[in-house]
């Protein structure tokens, strides 16, 4: 369905005729996006979602408004998208324009006493953190990596990541905002909104925090933030990383009076929860992520030889894996997170090492030698500060996705949900890749400690139907399992994604948390009359049957 | 990618003009390809816009701008839209070997960018003297050279590239010749990695920042003057991340631990890390007196000059942006001169220099080299 000339013309006149397009081509590489082959039901089981029927590159929140004011009007669904990660990315359902925001990539103003930076939508982790440690800060970086939206990581979806512990989730981030609503009216929250500047979230002027963001964000069908404020915290570092190393083993040789990576590593999941609630107390560590099990805890320590070793490939696995050296290294990093201490003062460095020492000592947890080896050492910096290997999630296999994860307290860490998350992916192995446990994520989902938790990793094959085939079952058996025990659904949400309620998982997960999907829809309803959102796949569909 | 699938889906028309623009924009310059392998040990993203390309063409769907390109080639053997006879011009004077008639250990190809810019004639000719001076035995093609068919081979003229690659592969056997020499980092790419992919090509080939960087650390060439100057290094794409030496491989994808895909025995990875990127640095920092600082992206992340794969010929304005781009950067370092190994670098980096309001000079390297000793 391609839109009437009289709609595209006045699109066209709001931004310009360099800036919309219904070109088949660039309409196609928006509907190209990670996960299409799982999302069946949406995509038809191909690589792509339905192209989008003209995209549009606004350049400004004036013409954003006046794009969603136009989908008013003539009852148009829009779809936003910045850097774009995922189903979510591509529009749900056919008949939609998109808006691409990267021209809006604009640092409009670092702070630096107070402390905060104010972004368009298009600004990447890597540019702003880039910008701010020449001033001595630094800036929360999603999961997701250095290469995406500081603003959507904040309010559009999820947006956790390592940092957390020290860095504060990226929704208790957010300061003010400023909203192009559904409507077209652009709200403009916190102090920002009683034009005392953009320094606080909830006030003089409205707040609206929970709304725009809640746990997981819009997903681009909740209206456009085409700004925020965000909060920075301290850099200790100098004023560049440098980067040192022959690609991709590229390494950040760091002060070692300020900075030290760690690989604390415990002899039973007890003290591993143990050990998360001590450094929590003592309030220690600057980066705290139980990072490279993603490639499962068979495989770590094979793949850690790989990227940090430019000779080596993927071919040299199962040479490596017979080494001893290696098989000790994979035992000891079985149940082992990875940890950042950056000292504000050297002092402050050796302090926290001490603590750490304490903290490993009464636990009867170990620090791992190998990470004392310069290279690995430089190497795990660079990665965790400024997370820009993130695409190394894909380098087994070429794509994953993630099922039976937990988000709760450290006592999980030893309530037997890892033994289950491994059998769940055992079963499985063979069609996707038999890497054993692959359990990652923060030590702290939240500033300060508090809430902890993992996704567990599949690697599929996404141009092998089998293994796609097996990438839904074992996704639909972890939600299935998690909604019998009342827990929401995987981070990546497939089971919703696929969006059908006649599917069990899909349906059990939603009714475990019906409320919270009504209230949704209501909110939907008040904020966007029209309907011109373009929903997501995970709350824009009406409610049947029970679930209504 | 995305739109290579949509292709291969028979989502997009090759006749499609969008998808055209798209495609044919792009400078194939590799800053993708090592980006992906960073992380991806199993992506070729460059040769995948190479194939698409050759499709296209394959559909004779190819920019407009490519028709009178391609006559002129196909009558006069160059890209440059100039007359074969005019070829040898650049030497008149030099008294080199002609190859066609005489003997010499080393073919100096000049490439169609320096034997029909005159701006640029500076560079070939003192080249040779520099070479004749060192004692070498070298010769050229004169008015029989060819375009190496590697700027072709990227524009997805793949059957035109291979003509040339079996033309200039058979005069260099018949000239007897022991190793090919270049300035131009398109030709040095196309010898270096194209030709032993494409055919039977055995020659040794090196660009001219190898050989006189080789001649410094043997102390048989040493700088006497000093030259007081702030310069910055420009990587050319073709002799940087896509200047990789090819590696044969014969061998087979399989996968292990149920999914992971590995390539059976090690494929070689061309990721940029083995292209010459030291070699015009050494020589650049062995010259008394001059300062080399280098620019926010260098080596494997270079920002590319904006002439690569035809883009200068097919995209002018868009060519001239992405030159301006890098000038930018040149300026920001401070540098006085603007130093690359590449002529079409430099010819676009002039261009656009002409049109702003910037003091820094373009210089080759071979300027430096000839000013200091």
């Amino acid at each position: 369905m391609a839109l009437s000339r009289e709609v595209y013309q006045a699109l066209e006149d709001i931004v310009g005729t360099e800036n919309i397009t219904e070109e088949p081509a660039t309409l196609y590489s928006y509907a190209y996006q990670w996960m299409a082959e799982l999302v069946s039901d949406v995509s038809g089981g191909s690589k792509f979602f339905d192209r989008p029927e003209a995209v549009l590159v606004p350049g400004s929140a004036e013409e954003v408004q006046a794009i969603v004011k136009l989908c008013n009007r003539y009852k148009l669904k829009f779809h936003v998208y910045s850097t774009g990660w995922g189903p979510w990315a591509a529009p749900p359902s056919a008949g939609q324009i998109l808006l691409d925001l990267r021209r809006m990539n604009r640092i409009v103003e670092i702070d630096e006493d107070n402390m905060f930076a104010v972004v368009e939508p298009y600004v990447v982790a890597a540019q702003l953190q880039a910008e701010v440690m020449k001033r001595g800060l630094n800036v929360h970086i999603s999961g997701a990596g250095a290469g995406t939206s500081v603003l959507a990581n904040a309010c559009c979806f999820q947006g956790g990541g390592p940092d957390c512990i020290y860095f504060a989730s990226p929704q208790d981030s957010i300061l003010s905002i400023e909203w192009v609503m559904p409507t077209g009216e652009c709200l403009r929250t916190g102090s920002l909104g009683a034009g005392l500047g953009w320094f606080c979230a909830e006030g003089p002027g409205p707040s609206t925090q929970g709304i725009i963001r809640g746990a997981l964000g819009g997903s681009g069908g909740w209206g456009v933030v085409t700004k925020i404020a965000i909060r920075l915290v301290h850099w200790p570092g100098p004023p560049t990383m440098k980067i040192e190393g022959t690609v991709p083993a590229y390494r950040t040789p760091l002060p070692e009076d300020l900075f030290r990576a760690e690989f604390p590593a415990f002899p039973n999941w007890q003290a591993f929860a143990d050990a998360i609630y001590k450094l929590y107390d003592a309030e220690i560590g600057y980066i705290a992520h139980r990072q490279f099990v993603m490639w499962g805890d068979e495989l770590q320590a094979a793949f850690l030889n790989i990227v940090t070793d430019p000779s080596k490939q993927l071919c040299d696995i199962p040479e490596l894996l017979a080494m001893p050296e290696i098989q000790k290294l994979t035992e000891e990093m079985r149940r082992c997170f990875q940890l950042i201490l950056a000292g504000m003062t050297p002092r402050d460095l050796a302090y926290q090492k001490n603590v750490l020492d304490c903290i490993l000592k009464e636990t009867g947890g170990w620090n791992i030698a190998f990470v004392n080896e310069p290279a690995v050492q430089q190497y795990v910096l660079l990665f965790l500060i400024r997370l820009c290997f993130k695409s190394l999630n894909f380098t087994a296999t070429g794509s994953f996705i993630d099922t039976y994860n937990s988000v709760a307290s450290p006592d999980i860490w030893a309530s037997g949900e890892i033994e289950a998350g491994k059998a769940l992916l055992k079963k499985y192995a063979g069609r996707i890749a038999d890497a054993g446990d692959q359990a990652m994520g923060p030590i702290s989902g939240q500033g300060g400690g508090g809430v902890t938790g993992w996704e567990d990793f599949v690697f599929y094959d996404p141009f092998d139907p089998d293994s796609v085939k097996a990438a839904i079952e074992v996704s639909d058996e972890g939600d299935r399992l998690k909604a019998q025990k009342g827990r929401p659904p995987g981070g990546m949400l497939l089971g919703l994604a696929r969006n059908t309620h006649a599917d069990e998982t899909a349906r059990a997960a939603k009714l475990a948390r019906a409320p919270e999907y009504r209230w949704q829809r209501r909110l939907r309803e008040l904020f966007d009359p029209n309907g011109v959102g373009s929903g997501n796949y995970f709350w824009g569909t009406e409610p049947k049957g029970e679930e209504a | 990618m995305a739109i290579s699938l949509a292709v291969l889906d028979d989502r997009v028309s090759c006749a499609d003009e969008g998808l055209l623009d798209i495609v044919f924009q792009c400078m194939l310059d590799g800053c993708c390809d090592v980006a992906c392998k960073v992380c991806r040990y199993d992506m070729e993203p460059v040769e995948i816009m190479r194939q698409l390309r050759f499709r296209l063409i394959d559909q004779g769907c190819f920019p407009f701008q490519d028709i009178p390109l391609i006559d002129n080639l196909r009558k006069e053997d160059n890209m440059m839209m100039a007359r074969k006879s005019d070829r040898a011009n650049w030497a008149e004077g030099l008294e080199v070997i002609d190859l066609t008639q005489g003997k010499a250990d080393i073919a100096f190809h000049v490439g169609c960018r320096y034997s029909f810019d005159e701006e640029l004639w500076r560079v070939p000719r003192a080249v040779v003297t520099l070479l004749k001076k060192a004692g070498f035995s070298v010769g050229i093609m004169g008015r029989d050279e060819n375009c190496c068919g590697g700027r072709l081979y990227d524009m997805g003229y793949r059957g035109e590239f291979l003509k040339y690659a079996e033309n200039n592969n058979d005069a260099w056997k018949t000239a007897g010749v022991q190793a090919v020499l270049t300035g131009c980092s398109d030709c040095y790419h196309a010898f270096k990695r194209l030709y032993p992919e494409e055919i039977n090509f055995k020659l040794p080939v090196y660009h001219i920042t190898e050989l006189f960087d080789r001649l410094l650390q043997e102390g048989k060439i040493t700088f006497s003057k000093s030259l007081p100057l702030k310069v910055t290094y420009h990587d050319p794409c073709h002799l940087g991340r896509r200047g990789e030496p090819y590696v044969p491989w014969h061998g087979q994808q399989k996968k292990i631990r149920g999914q992971i895909l590995v390539y059976e025995p090690r494929k070689p990875r061309y990721n940029g890390a083995q292209g010459v990127y030291a070699p015009p640095r050494n020589i650049i920092q062995r010259i008394p007196g001059v300062q080399l600082v280098e620019m926010e992206r260098s080596r494997e992340y270079a920002w590319c000059c904006g002439a690569g794969a035809g883009v200068r010929e097919r995209y002018p304005e868009f060519s001239s942006w992405t030159a301006g781009e890098r000038i930018e950067e040149a300026v920001a370092t401070g540098a006085e001169v603007l130093v690359s190994a590449c002529p079409h670098c430099e010819r676009n980096f002039m261009d656009a220099l002409a049109q702003r309001n910037e003091k820094i000079k373009v210089y080759d390297i071979i300027d430096l080299i000839a000013e200091a000793l």
